[in-house]
């Protein structure tokens, strides 16, 4: 049941995420997406891709897309 | 249950494809193209792991009390799971070449609009002169 | 000496990596980075052809069915893969010798990037293993693109992230048709996955087999840089520093032509696979002489003849004959050759001369006679001009066209060769016959020597495969032979 759950949070905010105006959003968006993901992981009986992608897609990815938004703009016009 | 969990999960793959694709073809700004291509990434991870997943099948990892051959034909198949470990790092590296990148040309040009970054300068030099 | 196989692909990578480390120490880099490629093409040769399983893992035989299963990444290397591999070698070596010699501080990441993407198509022509190829593959497109980012040349940023924000919608592509073939045969090793069509495996038939041959085509035409993107692919062929474009060239012939191979393997059952693949193929080689004939920028205008000449490969293999194959494996191993000449020769005028444009150059022959020779004979190598080594490809070609009954190919590959024939002899005449206009100052640099014997060795390479195609035509027709 916690599966479907974690598959809808992973679809609505994937498309939260693009509809942002402010991309620091957009970005913490994009890590939820990709812990919801690394949870569907953990229940298709994969534990170890998904303490990879809860490292590397919900942690380190949204930290560097954050790090080029600080450096470049926040608004997306 | 309406529908099991690896039709659901292919359903999920298949819903973050489309949207990174959209993302990455439709949008205009670079950053929010390169979320959709992440998207993109992750749908295509989902899916080789919805393949390695047996319903009702235990994690792949064989532990001492365990019968192997009760093991082989209840485990779930850890090949995909492999091949996504490498997938998922690629990614990542993809991106942050392509991050690296939109940070040099902010500072060229001031904006994130890919209208604006990619379009074909090799004309516009010429009418310039 | 079985033992050299993986080190075809390691020694590079682990050079590459030590050479990226001492980046700082200039006059260190510059020795050991011409010493590596040195021997990178001896490896090829001193070692025996066969079978490489890594770590060890023999292939299991199946109780049940008697197949064979390779369980561990495989490596299998035949004087194929030794020709392929030998003459990236060479390329790779003139390009180190000549970025070394005209550079005066070398740079450890730039020849990180070389010996990287060296090591990655080598590794995807020998590589047996269909994910394996997946990883180099990125590997390849990730070091094109710091090829194109590490040059000179003005817009060179946004043709890479061009480049690869295209490359990063073809990439999951491609994979996505490596998940449905693994999703069908539970393997991702391409003798089993032929093993097990061959045996009759029910689901080879299936909805799900043409849509990975779809997406797996969709990725190759991506990394062969065919329609639709040969516009990028030609991007970042003008946007790389001369001899970067001659190696970037040379991956993409290898790449394209080792994912071709193993489409080949697997799909060759399904009838449609041979159509697209031709029709792919004249499109590429119609769309890309149309552009090359109406661009200013003498640099695109070479990218988009070498992207057309890719074609002749999938037409080749596409045509699906044994000569047919042999001609456009043959042709593969002509165009690396050929256009590294060219990129090279035309980069160093460029270079000289400080413009690209065609129209603000001309009279170039009594500066620079040694090198429009040889440019010339270079074009006409890729026009098919007898006795060059283009020449006896595209014949190869045209006969195995009218003897699979197929004339209307052979009269389009000999327009194409004629319109790829005038287009050189434009840009040529442009270049260096034309009087020389006013406003082009050539700075009386002289072209370094490097250079010229580059262009002179890449010369014999193309006259003695022109004179003596045996040496080539006899291993690949050997390979085909087992391919069909």
């Amino acid at each position: 049941m916690l599966g479907y759950l974690f598959m809808i949070f992973a679809v609505v905010s994937a498309i939260l995420a693009l509809v942002q105006r402010d991309l620091l959003k957009a970005v913490i968006l994009t890590g939820v997406s990709g812990a919801s993901v690394a949870f569907i992981f953990q229940i298709l009986l994969a534990p170890d891709v998904a303490l990879t992608q809860a490292i590397i897609v919900a942690a380190i990815e949204p930290a560097f897309i954050a790090l080029t938004v600080k450096k470049t703009t926040r608004e997306d016009v | 249950m309406i529908m099991d969990l690896q039709l659901a999960s292919l359903l999920t793959c298949g819903f973050l494809m489309i949207i990174g694709m959209f993302a990455a073809i439709f949008i205009d700004n670079v950053i929010k193209k390169v979320i959709g291509i992440a998207f993109i990434e992750e749908g295509v991870n989902l899916f080789i792991v919805t393949i390695g997943y047996k319903a009702g099948g235990v994690v792949p990892i064989i532990l001492p009390e365990m019968d192997p051959s009760w093991f082989a034909s209840n485990a779930a198949y850890p090949l995909p799971f492999g091949l996504v470990l490498t997938s998922i790092v690629i990614g990542a590296s993809t991106l942050a070449i392509m991050l690296a990148l939109i940070m040099i040309l902010y500072k060229k040009y001031g904006t994130l609009s890919a209208k604006e970054l990619l379009k074909d300068r090799s004309k516009e030099a010429v009418a310039d002169e | 000496m079985n033992e050299l196989i993986p080190l075809m692909v390691i020694f590079p990578i682990a050079a590459a990596l030590l050479i990226n480390l001492f980046g700082f120490k200039s006059t260190f880099v510059k020795y050991i980075s011409i010493i590596v490629a040195f021997i990178i093409p001896i490896i090829p040769l001193a070692s025996n052809f066969g079978l490489h399983y890594f770590g060890g893992h023999a292939p299991l035989e199946s109780s049940l069915s008697g197949i064979l299963y390779h369980t561990a990444i495989t490596y299998s290397f035949t004087a194929f893969e030794q020709l392929f591999i030998f003459i990236l070698g060479i390329l790779g070596f003139f390009v180190v010798l000549i970025y070394v010699n005209s550079y005066k501080k070398a740079s450890g990441p730039y020849l990180f990037l070389l010996f990287m993407g060296i090591a990655a198509v080598s590794a995807l022509i020998l590589s047996d293993d269909i994910f394996h190829m997946f990883v180099f593959f990125e590997i390849a497109a990730i070091v094109q693109v710091g090829i194109v980012a590490a040059s000179t040349i003005k817009d060179r940023y946004e043709i890479a992230l061009k480049y690869m924000i295209v490359g990063s919608i073809g990439s999951p592509i491609i994979l996505l048709g490596i998940a449905f073939l693994l999703a069908i045969f539970g393997n991702v090793n391409i003798t089993d996955i032929v093993n097990m069509i061959n045996a009759g495996f029910p689901a080879a038939s299936s909805p799900v087999f043409f849509a990975s041959l779809a997406l797996i085509f969709f990725g190759w035409l991506y990394t062969a840089g065919l329609p639709p993107f040969h516009t990028a692919k030609s991007g970042i062929y003008s946007g790389a520093e001369p001899q970067g474009a001659a190696l970037l060239q040379a991956f993409s012939v290898i790449t394209m032509v080792s994912i071709l191979i193993a489409m080949v393997r697997i799909f060759s059952g399904l009838e449609i696979f041979n159509v697209i693949l031709v029709a792919f193929s004249l499109l590429a080689m119609i769309l890309s002489i149309t552009m090359a004939l109406v661009q200013t920028d003498f640099k695109r205008m070479i990218a988009f003849l070498a992207v057309g000449e890719l074609g002749f490969i999938g037409l080749g293999m596409g045509i699906g004959t044994e000569l047919s194959m042999t001609a456009g494996l043959f042709q593969a191993v002509n165009e690396m050759v050929i256009t590294a000449l060219l990129f090279i020769g035309f980069g160093a005028i460029a270079v000289v001369c400080k413009t690209t444009d065609i129209n603000k150059l001309g009279g170039l022959i009594s500066d620079y006679p040694k090198t429009a020779i040889m440019v010339l004979i270079g074009g006409f190598a890729m026009a098919g001009v007898p006795p060059l080594n283009g020449f006896q490809s595209k014949l190869m070609l045209v006969q195995s066209a009218l003897n699979a009954g197929y004339p209307e190919f052979a009269i389009i590959i000999v327009l194409i060769s004629i319109a790829t024939f005038v287009v050189f002899v434009k840009v040529f005449y442009l270049m260096f016959l034309k009087t020389k206009p006013k406003a082009l100052e050539v700075s009386g640099e002289k072209i370094p020597k490097s250079t010229i014997i580059t262009l002179a060795v890449f010369l014999i390479i193309c006259i003695t495969l022109g004179l003596f195609p045996s040496i080539a035509t006899d291993t690949i027709s050997g390979f085909v032979g087992g391919l069909l």
